[in-house]
């Protein structure tokens, strides 16, 4: 079956070889992230930021700030690799896993949402941040959690008819 | 939508694997359409329709809960 802006399948594997030694030091970042900023003097670049700026000091454009790149190298190599593992084809790609696929990003995104609208009314300040930081990564997750249990239960069907 | 795919199967001795393959789409894909949990596509319809010989409306049926 031809399918629109699907990714070829050995995307899948490439994509799990990098989504889980990132998600490990995701993982380790998030535990040790201000040892990881004061110690980590080599990770520290000079990048050009279009907007910058805290809380307490001006909002900037266009400038170029020093700032270490770990957490950024680690959350964009998170987003592509769980694209190549949410959005490659199977090996059979057919109108039927479209289907799966469609239906389970369907859920992700309510259950994200969902997640998201009870944070806004029960989660303030800081945590509420961090609530913000992680919806970045959970459609997806969500979407590959369900995705996989469903075309799981699928193939256990076969295994039940036998 | 009712139908008839085992029953066809049998009578050619394919398993749900080999029709598979011959009209290029997953097991589960057949399992699923077999068992009436997935409506198939018209194209899928008459691939499997073709590989038995028969016409679509010979091997796959409406029900009244279609309507």
């Amino acid at each position: 079956m031809k399918t629109q802006y699907l990714l070829p399948n050995k995307f899948k594997k490439i994509g799990w070889l990098i989504f889980i030694p990132v998600s490990l030091l995701g993982i380790l970042w998030l535990i040790f992230e201000p040892l990881f900023e004061q110690k980590l003097d080599l990770l520290e670049f000079n990048v050009f930021a279009l907007v910058s700026g805290g809380i307490l000091n001006d909002t900037y454009v266009f400038q170029v700030i020093e700032n270490n790149i770990l957490d950024e190298f680690i959350g964009v190599l998170f987003i592509i690799s769980s694209i190549f593992i949410a959005f490659s084809k199977e090996k059979t790609e057919d109108e039927f896993i479209a289907m799966i696929r469609l239906e389970s990003l369907v859920w992700a995104t309510y259950i994200n949402y969902g997640v998201l609208i009870l944070a806004l009314i029960f989660v303030y300040d800081i945590p509420f941040f961090w609530v913000l930081v992680f919806n970045m990564f959970t459609t997806l997750i969500f979407f590959i959690i369900r995705y996989n249990w469903a075309l799981n239960n699928s193939k256990k069907s076969i295994e039940n008819e036998k | 939508m009712k139908n008839s795919i085992k029953v066809e199967r049998a009578k050619k001795n394919i398993t749900q694997a080999q029709l598979a393959d011959l009209v290029n789409v997953s097991r589960q894909t057949i399992n699923a359409v077999e068992l009436g949990k997935y409506n198939l596509s018209t194209i899928l319809a008459l691939k499997i329709s073709s590989i038995f010989g028969q016409s679509v409306d010979e091997i796959f049926e409406l029900e009244t809960s279609d309507w």
